[in-house]
């Protein structure tokens, strides 16, 4: 049986995490969404304070923290800012493949010297024309004796114009389809990378995203993550990992919006009383409640799964799916409380949808998730 | 150096307070308790010294009942105290300054030290009674609203400053003595996380303080402040108006002028 009362432990680790959001993050959210600028003084604190690299096993220079104590971490980042959370945790998932197939060796001669100081790693799968359908992703991986020639472009890349390093997946033999991805991992410093500008985004806009164009980058077979043609595997066991804090990110964001929403709601008159004891308002915060608390539980219960050594793949992909959704809802429902308060930009509830939105886009869509679930649902009953 | 620094759990800031059913205390259930501002900053001075005099270490003392007391030692350990020792006691005894002077000077005297350290008051009562009080108990000379702690080597004198009202007083004293700090003057440092998870490993030295110290201040009464009234609104036209409304009622019913 589950058991979600936390352990002094873990409310030391999201008392961390609530001071650093709200002290550090939440005063600069507004203007870094406002001009769409990247905070790197934020993030640089937050990897300082051991915030960044989650999921890295302590003795290779991470935090070693289980998926349920990163959740934890992530909701009250998210709480102060979804856009910032996004460009700290981007870290986790794009090492996790280095944690999940990279050899001893290979941890051992990337992973300390990354996570010693500051710096930025992005996960390079989606490409203009291979999005949710990853066996389209057209990027190529030839031989060329004990290395390989990396050719193609990525788009969308979290963090990517800020990142010291990537994971990338490429094709050996793009007919081979799924068979043919496999990982690499790419300093930017390689020949021939070259990021792209930070895109212009409809939230999330104190993180950086953008395109890495990769031009006959030579990179030495030794780094190699996993075997030829294990690449799909390993992005679908990565994101099996990181998909769970996304519905953590979510929560946060869910959770400011109930509480902008349920704050204004006492305060704010109509008709001669506060807008709370109107029964229309008392609705919509009783259903953004049950979303926001439905939503962490799915998302500690996902977590709790395969922190005990589960796959997790459905159980992930249900927190991922229903969190965003939730997210997006409630955040949707704080603005009609707000009124026409909450559609202008001087109010904070507005960047709350803008932000939840794309949590229901990146680490598979919500479509994906759903096809996922199905799938996992229909063999039990075949 | 041997720097002790004494630290108290308190109720965190955004907490809503309850008064026990018997009135005679606040009721800690789900209560959040915290290391007190001042004795944060008291803290962050002992680390800066402890950087600044190579061979030092840093002590926290804390007496009080369990889980706060242990949560705030912890917390201290993670932001980098090397040793712990708990005075284990009731919450009646913690809140008796005296009571808690003397567990804490006992605890204080067991164990080397050049420099006592404390908040010159905590964020709860703000009784600003244990540090003068451990002073005398020690026999060490005290100081209180200190700020900016120097250790010179050459002389084995401490400098410091005081503030007062509109003023800065400049003073040293040979050691040991018991400081007790201002607050928030040395931006105190955040925890890590990987400090953090270390801290809950860390052994912490338990003492049990006698009953003996305690029992001379009790709670009698304790109740939360009436609600405010609510504010009084001017309804007017014109600014003129609004100000000829708002002096009428400053002399007539506030009584603040004549």
């Amino acid at each position: 049986m589950p058991d979600f009362s936390l352990t002094a432990e873990q409310e030391s680790l999201r008392d961390l995490a609530r001071k650093f959001a709200r002290t550090e993050m939440a005063p600069h959210a507004a203007e870094c969404d406002r001009a769409g600028r990247f905070p790197e003084e934020i993030y640089r604190k937050a990897h300082e304070l051991g915030l960044m690299n989650l999921n890295v096993p302590a003795e290779l220079g991470g935090s070693g923290l289980g998926l349920f104590d990163q959740c934890l971490i992530v909701e009250e980042l998210a709480y102060a800012c979804g856009g910032m959370t996004t460009s700290i945790i981007a870290n986790c998932l794009a090492l996790e493949p280095i944690l999940l197939d990279g050899t001893d060796e290979q941890k051992q001669r990337v992973l300390p010297p990354f996570c010693a100081d500051y710096h930025l790693a992005a996960f390079c799968l989606t490409e203009p024309s291979a999005g949710s359908d990853v066996g389209a992703l057209r990027m190529r991986a030839q031989r060329d004796g004990d290395h390989y020639l990396l050719d193609g472009e990525k788009c969308f890349i979290s963090n990517a114009p800020n990142a010291s390093l990537y994971t990338v997946f490429a094709t050996v033999d793009p007919a081979l389809r799924h068979r043919g991805i496999t990982a690499f991992f790419v300093p930017r410093s390689a020949e021939g990378v070259t990021p792209g500008r930070d895109e212009e985004k409809m939230g999330h806009r104190a993180s950086s995203t953008g395109s890495v164009r990769f031009e006959r980058v030579r990179v030495p077979a030794t780094d190699r993550l996993g075997p030829e043609g294990g690449g799909f595997s390993l992005a679908m066991r990565t994101l099996d990992m990181t998909r769970t804090p996304i519905g953590a990110l979510a929560t946060g964001i869910a959770q400011a919006a109930l509480d902008h929403a349920a704050k204004y709601s006492l305060k704010r008159e109509a008709f001669g009383k506060p807008i709370s004891e109107h029964q229309a308002i008392q609705m919509k915060l009783a259903s953004m409640a049950q979303s926001v608390r439905a939503a962490r539980l799915l998302t500690w219960f996902a977590a709790w799964t395969i922190d005990r050594g589960a796959k997790g793949t459905l159980d992930s992909s249900i927190a991922k799916c229903f969190a965003s959704d939730a997210a997006l809802h409630v955040a949707d429902e704080a603005i009609q409380t707000f009124g026409g308060y909450g559609y202008m930009k001087e109010y904070p509830v507005e960047k709350l949808l803008r932000d939840a939105k794309l949590t229901q886009i990146y680490e598979g869509a919500n479509e994906i998730q759903r096809t996922v679930i199905a799938r996992e649902l229909l063999r039990g009953y075949a | 150096m041997e720097i002790v620094v004494c630290v108290k759990p308190v109720p965190e800031g955004e907490t809503r307070l309850r008064v026990r059913a018997d009135g005679k205390a606040l009721d800690p259930e789900g209560v959040k308790f915290v290391l007190t501002g001042y004795d944060e900053s008291a803290l962050e001075q002992a680390l800066l010294l402890k950087e600044a005099t190579p061979g030092s270490r840093v002590h926290v003392v804390a007496c009080g009942p369990a889980p706060r007391t242990e949560e705030v030692l912890r917390a201290s350990i993670a932001l980098g105290a090397d040793l712990a020792t708990w005075v284990e006691a009731t919450g009646e005894l913690a809140s008796d300054p005296l009571a808690v002077a003397r567990a804490l000077a006992a605890a204080v005297r067991a164990v080397p030290h050049d420099l006592v350290l404390c908040g010159k008051q905590a964020g709860d009562h703000e009784e600003g009674l244990v540090g003068a009080a451990l002073g005398e108990l020690l026999d060490a000379p005290d100081f209180g609203a200190v700020v900016d702690l120097r250790f010179d080597p050459a002389s084995g004198r401490l400098r410091f400053q005081r503030s007062t009202e509109g003023g800065q007083e400049k003073w040293e004293s040979p050691l040991p003595c018991v400081i007790a700090l201002q607050q928030a003057w040395n931006d105190p440092r955040t925890a890590k996380l990987p400090a953090i998870l270390k801290s809950r490993k860390a052994p912490i030295a338990k003492v049990p303080a006698t009953p003996a110290d305690g029992g001379r201040s009790i709670g009698e009464r304790f109740e939360l402040p009436p609600p405010r009234s609510g504010a009084k609104m001017i309804e007017f036209k014109t600014p003129e108006e609004a100000a000829e409304k708002l002096v009428r009622l400053l002399k007539e019913e506030a009584k603040v002028f004549p």
